[in-house]
Order: structure tokens, then C-alpha cells, then sequence
């Protein structure tokens, strides 16, 4: 479904991305791990197109996103929940996901994606005129976990979902990222939190220093003595 | 008697004065650039409506169908350009800075310096004004004022209300997410700068309709204008229309009743004031407008 190949990127002249390559399946849950500044976030907003590949392919379904305008991806059928939600702060929690379904083909289908939402999250509906910006943490993730599906994704990237969550509502979050799997749509999960994106996760990639240096089956990498050491910190 | 003349002279003054800073703050907000070349913008309109205005029948008012489209699609090209060049909010001070000077100069080379005015044949609202009572008020003013309050209530509609406004009001949030969603942000910044090189066409025309104009009136503006965008609160439509009464009325109390050369120190009092207590300007930005 998501087939990336060596892929390089850049801010300004410094590497962020060394020959990243990796693969999503159709209705699977990958982990993308590492530690601080390995390179995930830079990695999913390449793949979104907000940020640009210097070297490298990124093929999904078939067409090279590498080639398209950052505003053209979503209409592809990929949506982001981006590191710390960036919600439209000064907008209402409302007027935040009718922006999600901005893309022409999501617009058509806006009142079943906002019942959608509105039924993993109901309290994005009690909250629908507040402005996003004076939600609290939790309440702000499902807004951007509830726009991003605005979008109808078939691929939604997830960068750090639970930062900054309190546990209970970390469980919720990831509750809900198997609920969205199970309606089909595949996700790209990145987390510090490894055992939590392990437990959900098929496969998973380890991220370090820009370069993937491990992969395998989440069990495996639950397992793997290295990834233990290096990102449980036990 | 007297204060309510000369405040409400003044504040009428304000509004066209408002309509020069509705297009600066427009791009300011949602685009992060800050054009000074939009008072070149202005300049080329007020020139244009006295050349159309002298040389063809058309009347003041109707050079807006041939300015507003010219404006238009400078502005909108002036955006490209910087968008080419990738410049940056504090770098497009001293660019745009650099473009108001050539487009003064254009203005100097082909009109020359010399005061211009278009004569009481075919402006005949220099000269007019409206009576209410012991209040008067010249007309090219009521004018600013009647364009301004329209203007600042068709824009102000399209950004609070419409989903085009939802999305140019999400870009000026956060334009790499609003990106990533769908929004195109060159389509944006064209639509954008054109509809702020429209408002410069109307602006240019009510400054050519009160009377003299000359190419250093540009700079002139500057100072008076910045002062108003900064009050209103950058971006903030109905903020700057306010902001605009309220300098042209303290400026027309100051100048009648101490001097009007003292007008420029108690605005920008209020200015250094207003960027202490309330940075983010004088007026409260309704729930959900950026």
C-alpha cells in the first residue's frame, strides 16, 4: 500500500533522512520507534509531503507522492495527526474537523465521517463550538485524531499520539487507534511510548540517528535485547 | 459643538485611511508578509483615476473598473514574487521597501513631481459637502467612510462566515497543517494579494478624489497606516476600520483643539500604549476569527 525507497531528506544542507526504506501492508498497524530527534517526525511529513524528499521514492497505491504538491497528498488518501495535535487553535473544535474534510472527495462524505467521529469521540460533540485552542491536552489529541479522519485516510500517520497524556487517556487514545484499524484504514504509529505502540503494532521500524536500523515483527522487537536497552530504558 | 465636528471630520478622514491599511493587514496576517509595496499599490491607483478621469469620460468613480482589475493582478503578481523568492516576514520590510521606492519613482517619472488634481469638472465631490445640522462633512470623505464600512463587512463576511474564510483563517494558523489538509497555499496567497491590490485601487481612487496628489504622498502614509494595522490588530478586519475612526478622530480633536502637528505624538502614544497593554490590538477578536 505504502512502499517508501531509500529515502534522503534534507533541512537546508543538513541530513535528517539517510536510505529510509519501509513498507505499510493494507490494514496494518506499523510502529515507527526511536529515540528523540531519530528522524520519525521528519519521516512521516515527508511521506505527507510537508516535508520534501531530497533523494528516494515514496509510492502509495501505486502513485509517486515524491512528484506531487504537499497540498495534493490528502486527496491520495493519507491524513496526519501531527507531533503535539496542531490544531487550528483559534478555530472552534467544529470548524477544525469541517477542515479536515477540506479535499473535495472527503467534503461529499462530511456528515458520515462526522458521525464517525463524533461516535469514538462524543465529546467532540458536546464540545463542538469551544475554541480548539482551550481544550485540555487529552481533548486536543481526538480533535486532531478526529480531523485527520475527516479526511477519509486509508493510510493515517500518527506522530506521538500519547505525548504529553495523562495514562487514562493514553488508553483511550490507542483504544481507538485499534477501533480505526478495524474499519480498515492503516496506520503509521509513531511513539516513544515502545511497549504501548508495540503492543498494537503487526511490524515496527527503529528508528536512529536517521537511519532505520532494525525491523522485524513487533513481537520480535519487543523481544530483541537492543531495542529493550536502548528505547525502554531498562 | 465644536469637539463633535472636528471628531467626526476626523474620524471620517480615519475611515479612508482604514481602507489603506485593510489590504497591508490582509497580507500581514494571513500571508506573513508585510508589503509596503501596497502603498506604491495606492499611489499607482490615485494616479490612475486622475489620468483615466482627465482623459477619458468615465468619472472618478468608474476608473474603479479599470483600477481594480490592474491593481488586482499586480498585487497578485508582486505575491508571486516574493513567494518565487521565498521571502520571509522580516525580509519582506526591506524588500517591499525596496519596490515602494521603484514604484514611487515610476510614478515621478511619468507624472512628474508636481501636484495633481483633477479639476472641479470632472471631480465635482472635492468640493461638496453634506450638512446635518451644525455639522458638515465633505464628501470625498463620506465616500471613505461609505466604501469602507461596505468593504470591512464584505471581506469581514467572507473570512468569519464562509468556508473559503474557515480555511484562509486555518492557513494563517498554521500553514503546513493547513497544507497537509487539502489547502492550497499558492492558490491563497493569489486570491489574497489581489483582493488586497483591489482595496488599494479603492483607496488610491477616494485619496485622488480629495484633492492633490503628488508621488512622495506614499511615504507619507506609511507612518499613519502601520500605526492603524497595529492598532486593529494585524489581520483583524473590523479591528482596522475601527482602528482607522479612532486615529482620524483623536487626530482631528488634537489638530483643532491644541495643533495638528501634534496629532502624529498622541497617535503614536496610543501606538506605543497599545503595543505594551494590548499587543495584539485594541479590539477583541470575535470566537473563532484568527
Amino acid at each position: 500500500m505504502l512502499g517508501v525507497t531509500d529515502l534522503d531528506v534534507f533541512y537546508g544542507d543538513a541530513q535528517a533522512l539517510w536510505d529510509v526504506s519501509m513498507n505499510v501492508d493494507e490494514g496494518e498497524v506499523v510502529a515507527i520507534v526511536g529515540s528523540n530527534g531519530a528522524g520519525k517526525s521528519t519521516f512521516v511529513n515527508a511521506v505527507m509531503g510537508i516535508n520534501r524528499a531530497r533523494r528516494g521514492s515514496i509510492i502509495f497505491e501505486g502513485v509517486e507522492l515524491t512528484n506531487l504538491a504537499g497540498h495534493r497528498t490528502c486527496r491520495q488518501g493519507i491524513a496526519i495527526v501531527p507531533e503535539g495535535r496542531r490544531l487550528f487553535p483559534f478555530l472552534s473544535v467544529q470548524e477544525n474537523l469541517d477542515l479536515g474534510a477540506f479535499n473535495r472527495e472527503a467534503r461529499r462524505h462530511h456528515h458520515e465521517s462526522l458521525a464517525w467521529v463524533h461516535e469514538l469521540f462524543p465529546r467532540l460533540s458536546e464540545r463542538r463550538d469551544q475554541l480548539a485552542g482551550t481544550l485540555s491536552g487529552g481533548e486536543q489529541q481526538m480533535v486532531a485524531i478526529g480531523r485527520a479522519l475527516m479526511a477519509r485516510p486509508r493510510l493515517l500517520l500518527m506522530d506521538e499520539p500519547s505525548l504529553g497524556l495523562a495514562p487514562v487517556i493514553v488508553d483511550e487514545v490507542f483504544e481507538r487507534i485499534e477501533r480505526v484499524r478495524a474499519e480498515g484504514v492503516s496506520v503509521v504509529l509513531v511513539e516513544q511510548n515502545v511497549k504501548r505502540a508495540l503492543d498494537i503494532s503487526a511490524r515496527a521500524y527503529v528508528l536512529a540517528e536517521g537511519r532505520i536500523v532494525q525491523q522485524g515483527s513487533a513481537a520480535e522487537l519487543a523481544a530483541s535485547p537492543e531495542v529493550v536497552a536502548a528505547l525502554l530504558g531498562v | 459643538m465644536n469637539v463633535l465636528q472636528a471628531g467626526l471630520a476626523g474620524a471620517l478622514g480615519g475611515s479612508l485611511f482604514a481602507l489603506m491599511a485593510l489590504g497591508l493587514s490582509l497580507t500581514w496576517g494571513f500571508l506573513k508578509v508585510i508589503n509596503l509595496a501596497h502603498f506604491g499599490l495606492i499611489l499607482l491607483g490615485s494616479y490612475l483615476t486622475f489620468e483615466l478621469a482627465t482623459s477619458t469620460p468615465l468619472g472618478p468613480l468608474n476608473t474603479l473598473l479599470v483600477t481594480i482589475p490592474v491593481l488586482c493582478v499586480l498585487g497578485a503578481a508582486i505575491h508571486l514574487a516574493y513567494e518565487r523568492f521565498e521571502v520571509s516576514e522580516l525580509s519582506s520590510l526591506l524588500v517591499s521597501y525596496g519596490l515602494l521606492i521603484i514604484l514611487v519613482q515610476v510614478v515621478h517619472n511619468i507624472w512628474s513631481a508636481d501636484f495633481r488634481r483633477m479639476d472641479a469638472s470632472v471631480n465635482p465631490y472635492a468640493t461638496r459637502s453634506i450638512s446635518l445640522g451644525d455639522l458638515s462633512f465633505p464628501l470625498p470623505t463620506l465616500l471613505a467612510a461609505g466604501f469602507g464600512l461596505v468593504l470591512v463587512v464584505l471581506v469581514g463576511t467572507i473570512i468569519n462566515r464562509t468556508y473559503a474564510g474557515r480555511a484562509l483563517r486555518a492557513f494563517g494558523q498554521d500553514r503546513e497543517i493547513a497544507s497537509a489538509f487539502g489547502i492550497d497555499h499558492r492558490l491563497i496567497g493569489v486570491v489574497l494579494a489581489g483582493v488586497a491590490g483591489a482595496t488599494a485601487a479603492i483607496a488610491g481612487m477616494l485619496f485622488a478624489l480629495r484633492g492633490t496628489i503628488t508621488p512622495d504622498a506614499a511615504f507619507e502614509w506609511v507612518g499613519l497606516v502601520f500605526a492603524i494595522v497595529i492598532l486593529g490588530g494585524i489581520g483583524n478586519v473590523a479591528g482596522t476600520f475601527y482602528a482607522g475612526l479612532l486615529v482620524g478622530a483623536v487626530s482631528g480633536v488634537v489638530a483643532s483643539f491644541w495643533t495638528p502637528s501634534h496629532s502624529p505624538l498622541v497617535v503614536f502614544s496610543m501606538v506605543v500604549l497599545a503595543l505594551v497593554f494590548r499587543p495584539e490590538g485594541l479590539f477583541p477578536r470575535r470566537a473563532g476569527r484568527h
